[in-house]
This record gives C-alpha cells, sequence and structure tokens, in this order.
C-alpha cells in the first residue's frame, strides 16, 4: 500500500540516487529561502510597528530568535542523523551529520553576535555570563569540537563516525549544561524570553518572526545539500558513478 | 586455554598500570608541579592582596586541577595504542569496558590522587580560609574522577586521529562546565557559611551516573577510533 515510502527512504541511501536528489531539491529551497526572507525582513524591519519600549533596536529578534532556535534543531537533525549513522552504518547519514555541523556552527555564531549587538544598548553589555548565553557558546564549542575532529582523521569514515559519537554525548549533556548553568546564575531577563510566546507577542511581529523561521530552515536544507553534494564527490571520487558524471557533464561541455 | 576470571583480569591490569608508573616515578610529579606552578602564576598576575586571593581561591584551584588532569589524559591510552596491547584488550574475553575503567582507574590514582594531596597546599597558598579547605578536598575527591572518566571518552576518540591535544581541550571544555560550576560551587557556599551539601551531591550524582556509563562509552568509542 504505501510501500513505496520505506523502498524510497532505502534508494535515498545510496549516494548517486541522493546526489541527484539534493541536486533537485536544492535550487528550489534556496530560492524559496531567498523569497521567504525577503519578505520577513521587509515585514520586520517595515510592516512591524517599533517597540514601545526597545524603540527600532528590537528588531534584531527577527534574525537572533530564528538563528536560535536553528542552532538547537540543527543539533537535533544532527544528532538523530548520527545515530542513524551509527546504529545502521548508512553513509549518508553520516555525512549529513557531518556537514550539519558547520552551517549549525554558523547559525550559533550568528546568534551570538545578534545577541551582543543588541546586547549593548539594552543591557548595557556586549557579554554576560548569563546562563543562556553560556549555553550557547557551550553549543558553539561542542559544534567546533565535532567538525575539529572530523577533520583530524586521515580517513574520513572513521572521522566521521568518531565525531558522531561525539554528537550523541554532547545531546546528552547539553540538557545537563543548560540545566547546571541556569542553577548556577539565573540573571536572565524573563520577558525578553517569553516575548517568543505567541500570547505575548503582536501578530505583525509574529508572522515576520516565523517567516524567517521557515527561510532559516530553508536556507538550512539548500545548505545542507550543497556540502553533502561536495562531500560525496569527494568522499566518492573513485567510484564508477562520479567518474560517468564528471565524464557526462565534459560531453556536454564539449 | 581457558580464559581467567573477569576480576582476576582485571586485578592484573591494574596491577600492570600502577606498576608501568611506579617505574616512571617522576611522570607522576609532572601534573602536581605543573599545578602548583600555575597557582603560583595567580598571586604574580592579581596581586598579592589576601581578600582578593581568597575570594578566587577555590574557583582557581579547580581550574587549575582541571588543567594539571587534561595535561596526563593525553597519555591515557597513547603508550597502549602504540605498543599494541590496546588490540590484545580488545581481543580479550573479558568485556572491554570493565578493562577500560581499570585503566581509568588507574590513571586517576597517578595523576589525580596526588593533585588532591597537594589541593590543600594550594588552597592554602591561595589563602583559602581554612574552614572550607575539607570542603575543597570532598569536591575535588568527587570531581576528579568525573573528570577523569568523561575525559577518557574523549581520548578513547581522538585515538586514531593525528592531533589531539588542543582538540581534547576543545571538547572537554563544554562536558566539564557542570563539573566546575558544581565543584566551585560548594568550596564558595562554604566560604560564605552557606550549605554546601546540594552541589556535593550534584556531584556525586554525575559520578555514579558517569561510572556506570562512561566506561561503556569509552569501550564504544575506542572500538570506533582503533578500525582502521
Amino acid at each position: 500500500m504505501a510501500n513505496w515510502v520505506p523502498l524510497w527512504l532505502h534508494r535515498l541511501g545510496s549516494p548517486p540516487v541522493f546526489y541527484r536528489f539534493a541536486g533537485a531539491v536544492r535550487p528550489w529551497a534556496l530560492g524559496l529561502a531567498i523569497v521567504l526572507a525577503g519578505v520577513a525582513l521587509y515585514g520586520g524591519l517595515f510592516v512591524a510597528p517599533a517597540d514601545y519600549q526597545q524603540g527600532d533596536a528590537y528588531r534584531i529578534i527577527f534574525l537572533h530568535v530564528p538563528s536560535a532556535w536553528m542552532s538547537l534543531f540543527i543539533y537535533g537533525a544532527m544528532a538523530v542523523a548520527a545515530f542513524v549513522g551509527l546504529v545502521w552504518r548508512i553513509k549518508i547519514a553520516e555525512v549529513v551529520a557531518m556537514e550539519s555541523a558547520p552551517v549549525g556552527a554558523a547559525f550559533t555564531f550568528i546568534t551570538l553576535v545578534t545577541g551582543s549587538l543588541w546586547g549593548k544598548p539594552m543591557w548595557g553589555t556586549w557579554w554576560t555570563w548569563d546562563a543562556r548565553l553560556t549555553s550557547e557558546l557551550v553549543l558553539l564549542f561542542i559544534y567546533l569540537g565535532v567538525i575539529g575532529l572530523y577533520h583530524s582523521f586521515e580517513d574520513r569514515r572513521q572521522g566521521a563516525r568518531a565525531a558522531s559519537f561525539l554528537v550523541l554525548v554532547g545531546a546528552v549533556n547539553v540538557p545537563i549544561v543548560h540545566f547546571s548553568v541556569n542553577w548556577w546564575n539565573t540573571l536572565h531577563q524573563g520577558s525578553t524570553v517569553r516575548l517568543l510566546g505567541p500570547s505575548h507577542i503582536e501578530t505583525s511581529m509574529l508572522w515576520p518572526l516565523l517567516t524567517m523561521m521557515a527561510a532559516t530552515k530553508l536556507y538550512y536544507v539548500a545548505s545542507l545539500f550543497a556540502r553533502v553534494r561536495a562531500d560525496l564527490i569527494a568522499s566518492e571520487g573513485g567510484k564508477g558513478w562520479v567518474r560517468e558524471l564528471l565524464a557526462g557533464r565534459d560531453g556536454d561541455a564539449a | 586455554m581457558t580464559p581467567g576470571s573477569t576480576s582476576a583480569a582485571c586485578a592484573a591490569l591494574l596491577r600492570r598500570d600502577l606498576t608501568l608508573a611506579w617505574r616512571r616515578r617522576g611522570d607522576i610529579a609532572m601534573p602536581v608541579l605543573y599545578a602548583l606552578i600555575v597557582a603560583t602564576l595567580f598571586p604574580f598576575a592579581l596581586g598579592p592582596e589576601p581578600a582578593l586571593l581568597a575570594r578566587i581561591a577555590g574557583g582557581v584551584v579547580f581550574v587549575t586541577v582541571l588543567l594539571a588532569v587534561l595535561l596526563s589524559l593525553d597519555n591515557l591510552f597513547r603508550a597502549d595504542i602504540e605498543d599494541g596491547s590496546m588490540e590484545q584488550l580488545m581481543l580479550a574475553p573479558q568485556p572491554l569496558a570493565l578493562l577500560v575503567g581499570m585503566k581509568i582507574l588507574a590513571h586517576w590514582i597517578t595523576s589525580s590522587l596526588p593533585l588532591i594531596v597537594v589541593a590543600p597546599l594550594l588552597a592554602g597558598m591561595l589563602k583559602l580560609p581554612a574552614p572550607a579547605t575539607p570542603v575543597l578536598v570532598f569536591a575535588l575527591v568527587l570531581a576528579t574522577p568525573l573528570l577523569s572518566l568523561l575525559g577518557a571518552v574523549l581520548v578513547a576518540l581522538t585515538a586514531g586521529s593525528r592531533r589531539s591535544g588542543m582538540l581534547l581541550a576543545l571538547m572537554l571544555l563544554p562536558l566539564c562546565v557542570p563539573v566546575v560550576i558544581f565543584a566551585a560551587g560548594a568550596v564558595a557556599a562554604a566560604q560564605e557559611g552557606l550549605p554546601w551539601i546540594a552541589p556535593i551531591a550534584w556531584l556525586g550524582a554525575g559520578l555514579a551516573m558517569a561510572v556506570v556509563l562512561a566506561p561503556l562509552a569509552c569501550a564504544a568509542a575506542l572500538r570506533i577510533a582503533m578500525d582502521t
């Protein structure tokens, strides 16, 4: 009946099939991401009214908050892919986990930078040892550790397996760090967090935020697929399908 | 040939590692010397006012011990991997997790125990009030095995890689954040005369969990890293 879904997923585990699938999806995801980001930025910067307390400075949340969501969402996606890769030894899952890490690190970095840009006028400081900020910084270190471990091995697959294991260790660790840091220092302003709750936010501010969230998700898909394609070409360089692909491309160009 | 019992194998491995460490007694002193030097640098850098030093003493001792443990972790499995005994341990009929746990225990005895012994001296140099010193030692007794266990998992992961020193520090930092928070928190609470048992209990809970899970994770990581 619905037999084609597992069958299709199973076929997607094959590098050449995934390569073609990613190549077909990527332009659409990227194009849609750019359009949605444009709409969200217009809505956030021009349509939404200024905040009664923070003035125009609050508008940075349209970048900051979706990036913060993505930094955690990508870690979750990476952990699932790492688990699948370690348990069932599916090569594509390992590559997806490893190529998610730089994108996640970039979103985490954007979150920290935009947060500190906002913090300077609002809190009067670039950085404070607050629970939420500290856990986000620790998350960035975990991402960097995963990237570093992946690249420190001669053998790509061995590096991917070791780094996938680190991803799972980190997945256990992130909640522990979050709660211990919370317990250590709870100075964070609650209002800035609760601003995200649907009941506490004006609709004109909410829809650009949600649009930007969709845009960042699509951008992640596009960026991830481009990276996975490059990684597959590099690691499968000796295989027949890559040679055929490159030969075909040369044939087309000639 | 019948395999020996698991407890005999564990005892033999522990005795072997301790003997090897004892034959190179100079290496045991290195982490202690390192911790002494780092702790000595703080009064030079911050100025010798007793009030300031007393305020930071607990945290400085923990960070110093953490760095010394980190340095010594690097050669936890190195010699065994280089001379091939690690492969023998993996092929042994006894569970690898238990054998690795014995190696971690031996490492803790040779590197962290001397640090715990000199910790009161470090704390005294930094003018930590005397009533807080037992709490410091108690927290270290719980925190250092936790650090060794967590670090061993990461060392195992980097076992097959080319460079590991800085990478190990980068990977260990996120894992040791809660340990440092609770251990230093206990000392800070004791210094202010507040009840300090809660952070110690957290440390104990973390240690109980790590004793069970870390050797298993370490064995799995070693199998991944050595699989060539």
